[in-house]
């Protein structure tokens, strides 16, 4: 190398991971685990994606990470906890989050601090809304069914059809030898996850006789998942809502670029191999079949087997070559479908403890409103949004900054296309625009005054995600989960809406739909179909 | 109410049914037109480039020995016009010397408007700063050389939602390069700041930019003021005389309370300063300090393990598929080094900050100066290190980072 020659990445591999974000990582370990040896190739200089940390003066700020679900603790383990851990070798210091969250609605002055645990937290609602209790415990009975049901198709065959899920249920149901107790109670799971399986969020929950104070109470999740309950699938919903106020929610002590460093030293423990600053331009495709892929400097990897942490809108789009391997039909498929929202954060390092400044919770949904529809509508536009998801970092992490400080994080969502026509040079008098309203929304919501705490301050914006995860438009979230395109339909559809052999997807646009959780599985599976294509 | 409903397999099949054709439906209508690039990513860019190929259109001799050099887009290379900046921010330019690629960071001496509405970036190099790249700078550099750089970066810049409305800058030596850019920026602009340079030089000769600087007041005067602040004047100095100092800071900008400092300057004044800066009693918030590059003399700092002082160590380096062995001296960063043997991760800021050059440390010891240790808890938990802020203190050996480029 003294002679100044490039060095590089060498030769050909089994399998290719592009993106080293949470889909994957977790790909990378299920492959490695398993006697695989994936390259993992990443843009950036960090692995984790959207799964990252940076430093300010004296503060380290989560990039992304809210809360993560189907962690549970040392003795329940949720289903990630169990393949980081049980599977993957992968040792993470998780800590609880204390409360679901606080909701606090602007126009309508509710404010309520919602906790764990289903009972607990009916209780708060039927404290808030007298007479919620009998139709929330009958919608919560309703979501675990639907839930349960969800979670036995993880254990059906490869290529599900209606009718295999269908009989899988019936069998699941007879035998009865199955954790899953609320599903064992009656052949009725069956049914109602059938019945709703093609329902909105609304259109179930809307029936239930909720009385609607508490339906505001009930829905501020929504966010987490950025449609509307008007046109989000309920079976995603109850498996997510069920998944949180059931078993909580957790993060990485160290943010969760500690879960990222984590899976990335074991998958080189493991005989796995992770370059940085090393972009894939091209996937390779012959014959509709990957033969290798081309890096930003030139270099050709070659391969039979590619896993693509990105959106099959950039995979077909932009990565397949030549162009004309992208099939009509793959085009046809990612754009038919709507691209979720893009992030907008401001990060806060303030000179004040927690008590001081009177932010006492760790999770806050602060909209001017529960009317999905309006706060989804704000999103269209280039301005304050109705809604922030709001996270204070040391009231789950009391050292996670200095004595004294605090980390606040202020998240929003904005659609695809809206921030396209922003111009290099208004770029940072916008960014400081919207965090100032944001500031202000906070602040105006509880009664605080963190504006004059401010340390340090960062601004994340689509172009921000676009950046450093090359996430496409600056994306957070993968495709919304309208009933015709949530988790079922896409399974039923995986074995159609196959195009390249040897190619798979994980990550927030994969199958289970976005979040840290579903992106990790996401991982796993893919590795999974990966390593059957590569044994057949 | 869940239990009263009687299984239907036909119905429901049919109800599971419909959603596969209405999305078999959606995607037969929806159009076959690949999506090849995005807005964001676009911008991004623009923001953000990895590289700007940039050429000198103009070398202007400045006081003390300083050359300014205008650089302006290489636009037959691919550069077509400068990426917007903030004022306060620095470039880090990528030269080649003698085959060996070095990096270095330089604050923008030129506005944010000036990029944006004229095209070009000031940069300003003092000979006597000496440096590898300097040297070769005033060597080689006129009007033509090609000069590769990063996208602006650094975060030495005013933020109206943390700092406070009166600014007051300590500028040391070449230290004055950003405050120029920020004067500049805030008479172009209107801003409504209120802003107070304090300029310690150690000869009348020393002062750069003493014209700007005047005019920038005469153009904003209810904004700016600029106090030129000599450590050995001669006979016809006639403005405040000796270091920046608590006392003279304090008689030159008035009460500190409710103000936001903002430092730059050789190493040695920001510890100085500090000392200084305690008697105002101050909320953190309130003092800014632009990073200063590597340190000059690690072994001097008091954590440093005194029996590593003067040693050569041998650095076994991965980077991509090959592995090299390199010398690698205990008092110059492991990126001085890699740099030394050819090897150049990606770098910007020499400073610990950025993390561009980020790097594992698979085996040995290396001494990190606790004061700019910039990694994160995780990166650190993990063996991760930046070469450009660490120092061999046993054989190592390491995997950095391919260069991107």
């Amino acid at each position: 190398m003294a002679d100044g020659k490039k060095a590089k990445i060498g030769g050909a591999c089994d399998v290719v991971v592009i993106g080293a974000g949470n889909g994957g990582l977790a790909a990378a370990l299920a492959l490695a685990v398993r006697g695989a040896k994936p390259l993992v190739l990443e843009q950036h200089n960090a692995p984790g994606g959207f799964a990252t940390s940076f430093v300010r003066g004296r503060f380290e700020f989560e990039a992304a990470l809210h809360e993560l679900s189907s962690i549970g603790p040392e003795n329940n383990k949720g289903g990630v906890r169990r393949f980081l851990e049980d599977e993957g070798g992968v040792e993470i210091d998780w800590v609880p989050i204390p409360e679901a969250y606080r909701v606090i609605l602007t126009d309508s002055g509710m404010d309520a601090r919602l906790p764990f645990g289903e009972a607990p937290f009916i209780d708060a609602i039927e404290e808030k809304v007298p007479g919620s209790r009998e139709p929330l415990t009958r919608y919560f009975a309703l979501c675990r069914e639907v839930s349960g049901a969800l979670g036995l198709l993880a254990k059906t065959a490869a290529n599900p059809s209606p009718k295999r899920i269908i009989k899988d249920l019936k069998k699941f149901v007879s035998e009865s030898a199955d954790p899953f107790e609320d599903a064992r109670r009656n052949a009725s799971n069956v049914v109602t996850f059938l019945r709703t399986l093609p329902k909105t969020v609304d259109e179930v929950t809307l029936k239930m006789g909720i009385p609607p104070k508490a339906v505001d109470l009930l829905y501020p999740y929504w966010c987490y998942l950025g449609i509307p309950m008007s046109r989000m699938n309920f079976t995603i919903w109850a498996a997510m809502l069920v998944d949180y106020i059931d078993y909580g929610a957790w993060i990485p002590r160290l943010r969760s670029q500690e879960m990222s460093y984590a899976i990335e030293a074991r998958v080189r423990e493991l005989g796995g191999r992770v370059e940085y600053n090393t972009r894939v331009d091209r996937v390779l495709v012959e014959r509709g079949r990957v033969k290798g892929v081309v890096t930003a400097s030139g270099e050709t990897i070659k391969t039979s087997a590619v896993i693509a942490n990105t959106s099959p809108t950039q995979l077909y789009g932009s990565l397949v070559s030549p162009a004309s391997e992208a099939p009509a039909a793959a085009l046809r498929n990612v754009n038919s479908r709507k691209l979720g929202g893009a992030g907008f954060v401001v990060y806060l390092g303030l000179d004040a403890s927690p008590v001081e400044l009177g932010v006492n919770d760790y999770g806050y949904f602060i909209s001017k409103t529960m009317d999905t529809d309006a706060v989804y509508g704000s999103m269209e536009k280039l301005d304050l949004v109705d809604m922030q998801a709001t996270i204070c970092l040391n009231n789950a992490i009391p050292d996670c900054s200095p004595p004294g400080t605090t980390i606040i994080s202020m998240t929003t969502l904005y659609k695809p296309g809206v921030w396209d026509a922003v111009k290099p040079k208004e770029y940072a008098a916008l960014k400081n625009r919207l965090a100032d309203a944001m500031i202000t929304q906070f602040d105006d919501a509880l009664g605080t005054d963190i504006r004059s705490r401010v340390e340090e301050i960062e601004v994340a914006t689509p172009a921000t995600f676009a950046r450093y995860a090359r996430s496409f438009n600056g994306g957070i979230y993968g495709y919304e989960l309208d009933p015709w395109d949530s988790i079922i339909p896409r399974i039923l559809s995986e074995k159609d809406e196959s195009y390249i052999k040897g190619l798979e997807v994980a990550g927030g646009f994969a199958t289970m739909g976005h979040g840290f959780s579903s992106s990790l599985i996401s991982g796993r599976s893919a590795a999974l179909k990966t390593l059957a294509g590569l044994g057949g | 109410m869940s239990d009263l409903i009687k299984f239907d397999g036909l119905k429901d099949m049919a109800a599971l049914l419909e959603l596969l054709p209405e999305r078999k439906k959606r995607m037969k209508q929806a159009s076959a037109e690949p999506q090849t690039g995005d807005a964001m990513a676009a911008l991004a860019r623009a923001l953000h480039p990895e590289l700007q190929r940039l050429v000198i259109a103009d070398v202007r001799q400045e006081a003390a020995g300083a050359r300014v050099f205008r650089l302006v887009p290489d636009k037959e290379s691919g550069t077509a016009a400068p990426a917007v900046f903030r004022a306060g921010q620095y470039l880090s330019l990528k030269i080649d010397i003698s085959g060996v690629r070095v990096a270095r960071p330089y604050s923008i001496s030129s506005s944010p408007a000036d990029a944006v509405d004229s095209g070009f970036y000031e940069i300003t190099i003092r000979k006597k700063d000496g440096g590898f790249l300097s040297e070769h700078a005033w060597k080689e550099w006129r009007v033509g050389t090609k000069i590769e750089a990063s996208g602006p970066a650094g975060f030495f810049c005013v933020e109206p939602l943390r700092d406070a409305r009166h600014i007051v800058g300590l500028a040391g030596g070449s230290g004055i390069t950003p405050f120029r850019s920020m004067l500049k920026d805030i008479v172009e602009t209107g801003a409504d700041v209120k802003f107070t340079l304090l300029y310690g030089v150690n000869r009348p000769d020393e002062i750069m930019f003493k014209s700007d600087l005047e005019s920038f007041v005469a153009q904003a005067p209810d904004r700016i003021s600029v106090h030129f602040v000599c450590c050995e004047p001669d006979a016809a100095w006639c403005g405040p005389t000796g270091f920046l100092t608590a006392d003279s800071i304090r008689k030159l900008a008035g009460d500190p309370a409710g103000k936001s400092f903002f430092i730059c300057g050789p190493q040695a004044m920001y510890s100085f300063l500090e000392t200084e800066l305690k008697q105002f009693d101050l909320p953190n918030k309130r003092i800014r300090r632009e990073v200063f590059g590597e340190t000059a003399d690690v072994a001097a700092h008091p954590d440093y393990p005194a029996d590593a002082a003067g040693k050569s160590f041998s650095m076994t380096v991965h980077c991509g598929s090959e592995t090299t062995v390199i010398p690698a001296k205990s008092d110059e960063s492991a990126l001085v080094a890699l740099e030394r043997a050819g090897i150049a991760p990606p770098s910007e800021c020499r400073s610990g900050e950025c993390g561009f050059c980020a790097s594992i440390l698979l085996n040995g010891k290396v001494f990190v100066i606790p004061e700019t240790d910039r990694r994160r808890l995780a990166a650190k938990k993990f063996g991760v290190f930046h070469p450009c802020s660490s120092y061999p203190v046993s054989d190592i050996e390491v995997k950095v980072p391919l260069d991107k480029s």
